[in-house]
């Protein structure tokens, strides 16, 4: 029901500008007639995103051209699979691939895809007139090559964010309880130090309440603890990259000039271990799908939260006991990090997200990059964001829904437009799934007690070193 | 005997089929086995290394201690589930008023898809709020927590499968016991025999064959599982319960190391077969030969 | 068996009951239950009762079509196994056939393959390989079928071997004696009296094909997606989608339960081994 009301709005939307600039309808149907009788396939994960592209965007797509669209969502490990295997075999199953923006550069390495911006240029016909580059915003540029051609089309963008619940911060009570025993003002935390005060205070004052500190996404068998350190803690204690260096052969260790185990990382992991024994039990077990989870019930007082569940948390009462009391911050950081990564060095929080590539064995490529350019157009963004909490485009930020929207989200969407700079995207590495399975077992051990945090980090870093060798990166 | 041309015709469609879809995907494996392979390898051409994949795998301390869990693994679930689907079975066997429903009721598990097992099973055991835990806590002040305890987590993996697979047991021994002819049982019990005489000496040298089909079916299976256990612990705590058939996957699906993988695999599947040519060898192929 | 209390049986089979049913019973009240209060304070009774997943499941096409899918692949799967598992199990157990004890152990090994690496052969069997003109295996149910045979038709086999080897010669003799064909015999005698055996192979080939996962997930792509392969599209990386998956699960029980009471029906066919006394 509620994808047939987005579906109105946009069809609405759609006939307006139609209405507007009849030059533009036409070109849909002109382009579509030469490619009447293609299907065109397309391979995603199944995310709210990527389900508004298959159940509005594609029909709509289809009424307008004549081309037809089967859009497959599936879980992404096998999505992953099946698009390599469909580049790597050359089968050209696939016209469209999603790109999740940690793997672009492994599929850049490969020459899986095709250059977009090139292709259009190459023949003008293509080009629809309500499509532009210059559209997109910055998250654009992580899915362009060396010459800054696009190779992927942004779909889906988001950050790893500080949520808060404003009603247990505002409550004089709690306020005065938190002066009492810290002498401070309870506030958003900036600094680390004042985050495990907090989550400290709010897991004592919880207790029996089922209320805790923070949230921890520290699963002892799953890639999302990695992550949650890598991307989220190591880089606010200025460990960025993973603390692996490219420029110098790929070092991991400090002896070789990494930083993977250096005591800053030492410093975030030890912060962030003390931060999941304050946390709810179910952490330990818990990826980025339950820390989300685990807000949305109301047992975690704060916590780094991915901003693509943050929008439900926020505002979706069927999902959520929060709605109207989620505040939204920037992760905490060590001091100087902040203005450090100000000046444009590293990065203090993941910057996630996804594009539509077309893959080099496509046997439809030009009926494909007619579908790329119609999602990638700025009339089609307003009601997809709201749909997907997803914001690709510059021009959608000022989309009246979208607006709303940010309101209730507490400003997520604002924070994003004006300090998305301060994020970043997963580090430029062609070898991302390798070296993160290769180190994983080990930083799984450190969670469950097995090997010391310090000792850890060392073995994690000479690991990663030779997994570079073995995958051939080290030389 | 009568013409074997007749029995030749009646194993050909089998022998073509698993031939066409067993074998060539063997060889296929075999071969990869035998090359450096990673697509996103800073080289992604196939490399042939003759059998340096098997030299490292002697040394891979992951792969050996996933050899050792999933034989553990494979060892307490597959040993439940034949005694008490064997005990489930001989219930089935008595009279009863609304048996069929209970048989119905028994293999409504099989139905279940593993990965939502998988999933039950992880809400079931969701430390402080999964059902389990909380009333353990609750009603014994016992701490149940499944990502941090190993034990736990391995027991618990156990656990499920045995929830899961005791009923193909169960089915699999009572169609060996409804086809036992009687006349042994009834001379038996003139004879005056005691119920584990009868056991011992008759009914089990007589179900056998059909007990170790199907210790060797569930064993294979366990060593292969993936599915449910990656949905429940996702290979942890640590290592604790990355089973083979899991750690293959990640070295398959996230690694994408083809060569590696294929290596591991050729490896798993030549362990699997000899530990079951050892129990078939010694313990079925003599009476067959008997006969 | 000793006679004994039928009273007593069932009293126990209701506790057994309880066992197997409980987790059955938490992925219906995970159905019915909105995301977040599946992380809240668990409690046994359910209250209030969330239809909203059913009412979603219900409604969309496409799960119509996988189940549909799943129906006709694991049946196809189910009677093309126990037919020439029948078949083959007959031939080593009545035929001197050079060498059937390593034929029949050979077979089995074809199911102790690790699925993961597997998958890459049989995707490029798969569309490089079996190609006809526009027709490729990929994506197709006849694919599956056939796939599946791999690893089920040695399962058949081994479950259908001993209850044809248990069933006395004598009664093929007799049948020959009588002036009966090989087709006459296997189908009058043999046949009859495997049905317990072969409705047990039946429902487990079944079972298996039904729930197969991986195979499926990665050789199918919109056509003969089956519904095992649709439940996967509810973990993602935003969140598992705990309540739906477990409507579709519940949802799926009906046409296995179905099947299931069709086939159990034969399994207490058996006991029919007067015949050799007489």
């Amino acid at each position: 029901m509620r994808h047939h009301l987005k579906a109105g709005g946009a069809t609405l939307l759609i006939g307006l500008l139609a209405g507007s600039m009849p030059a533009l309808a036409d070109f849909w149907s002109d382009a579509g007639a030469k490619f009447q009788g293609v299907t065109l396939h397309g391979v995603t994960e199944s995310t709210p995103p990527s389900n508004y592209v298959k159940d509005v965007l594609a029909p709509e797509f289809t009424e307008k051209t004549g081309i037809k669209v089967e859009i497959e969502t599936t879980s992404w490990d096998q999505m992953y699979d099946k698009a390599i295997k469909d580049m790597e075999a050359g089968t050209g199953i696939y016209d469209m691939v999603y790109i999740e923006q940690d793997i672009i550069y492994a599929y850049l390495a490969r020459n899986f895809l095709v250059d977009i911006t090139k292709a259009l240029a190459d023949d003008p016909s293509l080009k629809a007139p309500d499509f532009s580059e210059e559209a997109f915003t910055s998250f654009a540029d992580y899915f362009k090559n060396a010459d800054g051609d696009l190779m992927g089309l942004p779909m889906e963008a988001f950050i790893k964010i500080y949520l808060y619940r404003t009603d247990l911060f505002n409550d004089p009570e709690i306020q005065a309880a938190f002066k009492e025993k810290t002498g401070k003002d309870l506030k958003p935390a900036t600094t680390h130090e004042e985050y495990t005060e907090i989550a400290e205070f709010f897991t004592e004052w919880g207790q029996g309440k089922d209320i805790w500190g923070t949230t921890a996404q520290a699963h002892t068998g799953h890639p999302a603890s990695w992550y949650e350190f890598f991307e989220s803690i190591a880089p606010t204690f200025g460990v960025y990259n993973w603390g692996i260096d490219a420029d110098n052969n790929y070092a991991a260790s400090v002896a070789n000039g990494g930083r993977m185990n250096s005591d800053e990382a030492k410093a975030a992991l030890k912060y962030w271990l003390h931060l999941r024994d304050i946390a709810p039990p179910e952490s330990a077990a818990s990826t980025w799908t339950e820390t989300a989870t685990t807000f949305a019930a109301g047992r975690a007082a704060q916590g780094l939260i991915y901003g693509e569940n943050a929008a439900w948390i926020a505002s979706d009462p069927e999902k959520s006991r929060v709605v109207g009391n989620v505040g939204v911050a920037l992760p905490p950081t060590e001091p100087g990090v902040l203005e450090q990564v100000e000046a444009g060095e590293g990065y203090i929080g993941y910057y996630d997200g996804g594009a539509f590539g077309l893959p080099i064995t496509s046997k439809n490529q030009e009926a494909a990059l007619l579908f790329l350019q119609y999602i990638g157009q700025d009339s089609v963004q307003g009601p997809w964001a709201v749909a997907g909490s997803r914001i690709t485009n510059t021009a959608t930020y000022d989309d009246p829904a979208v607006q709303e929207l940010d309101k209730k989200l507490g400003g997520y969407f604002t924070m994003l437009r004006d300090q998305g700079k301060l994020f970043a995207g997963a580090p430029p590495f062609p070898f991302h799934a390798q070296v993160r399975e290769a180190t994983a077992p080990i930083f799984y051990e450190i969670l469950t007690g097995a090997i010391e945090p310090d000792a850890g980090l060392d073995q994690m870093a000479a690991k990663a070193e030779e997994e570079l060798t073995n995958l051939g990166y080290r030389k | 005997m009568r013409s074997n041309k007749v029995g030749w015709l009646l194993l050909t469609p089998t022998l073509l089929l698993l031939g066409v879809f067993g074998i060539l995907p063997f060889i296929y494996v075999l071969f990869l086995s035998f090359h450096q392979w990673n697509p996103f390898g800073a080289s992604p051409d196939r490399i042939f290394i003759w059998g340096n994949n098997f030299r490292r795998l002697v040394f891979d301390g992951e792969f050996l201690l996933s050899i050792w869990v999933t034989l553990k693994f494979a060892f307490f679930a597959v040993f439940s589930e034949i005694v008490i689907g064997y005990l489930l079975a001989q219930l089935f066997m008595r009279e009863f008023p609304g048996r069929a429903v209970f048989r119905t009721i028994h293999t409504l598990p099989l139905i279940v898809a593993p990965i939502v097992v998988g999933s039950v099973w992880r809400l079931m055991t969701t430390p402080s709020i999964g059902i389990i835990p909380y009333y353990a806590n609750q009603l014994f002040g016992i701490d149940i927590n499944i990502g941090r305890d190993a034990g736990t987590a391995f027991m618990f993996t156990v656990i499920m499968d045995i929830w899961h697979w005791t009923p193909l047991v169960t089915l699999t021994l009572l169609a060996a016991l409804l086809s036992l002819p009687k006349e042994p049982f009834e001379q038996a019990q003139i004879d005056g025999a005691s119920r584990a005489q009868i056991f011992w000496h008759i009914t089990l040298p007589m179900i056998r064959p059909a007990i170790l089909a199907t210790v060797f079916i569930r064993l294979m299976d366990a060593l292969r599982t993936v599915d449910e256990v990656w949905m429940l612990t996702g290979g942890g705590p640590g290592a604790a319960t990355r089973y083979i058939g899991l750690h293959i996957w990640k070295v398959v699906f996230p690694k994408t190391d083809y060569g590696y993988g294929s290596a591991i695999s050729v490896i798993v599947l030549y362990l699997t077969l000899v530990m079951c040519w050892m129990l078939y060898v010694g313990l079925v192929a003599p009476r067959n030969k008997g006969n | 068996m000793r006679p004994s209390n039928p009273w007593l049986n069932v009293a126990l089979w209701v506790i057994l009951s309880f066992t197997t049913l409980f987790p059955i019973y938490w992925l219906f009240v995970i159905s019915v239950k909105p995301a977040v209060d599946l992380f809240t304070t668990p409690s046994v009774i359910l209250d209030t009762v969330y239809w909203r997943n059913y009412v979603e499941v219900f409604h969309d096409p496409t799960l119509r079509r996988y189940m549909t899918n799943s129906l006709i692949v694991s049946t196809g799967n189910a009677v093309l196994c126990s037919v020439l598992a029948f078949m083959a199990c007959y031939a080593l157990s009545r035929y001197d056939i050079g060498g059937k004890e390593n034929i029949f152990f050979w077979t089995i090994t074809n199911r102790m393959a690790p699925a993961a690496v597997f998958l890459l052969p049989f995707f490029l069997l798969f569309t490089k390989v079996f190609v006809i003109g526009d027709f490729k295996l990929y994506d197709t149910r006849i694919g599956l079928i056939l796939l599946y045979s791999t690893f089920n038709l040695p399962f058949a086999i081994w479950t259908l071997r001993p209850t044809i080897d248990g069933i006395p010669r004598e009664l093929d003799e007799a049948a020959t004696v009588d002036g009966a064909s090989t087709w006459q015999t296997i189908r009058e005698v043999i046949w009859p009296l495997a049905k317990p055996g072969l409705a047990v192979t039946f429902i487990l080939i079944w079972v298996f094909a039904w729930n197969e996962f991986l195979l499926a997930a990665t050789l199918t792509s919109f056509n003969a997606r089956t519904i095992t392969t649709g439940l996967s599209e509810y973990v993602t990386t935003t969140g598992t989608e705990w309540g739906k998956m477990a409507a579709i699960s519940i949802f799926t029980l009906i046409p296995a339960l179905i099947i299931f009471s069709m086939v159990q029906r034969h399994i207490v066919a058996g006991l029919t081994f007067g015949a050799v006394k007489e």
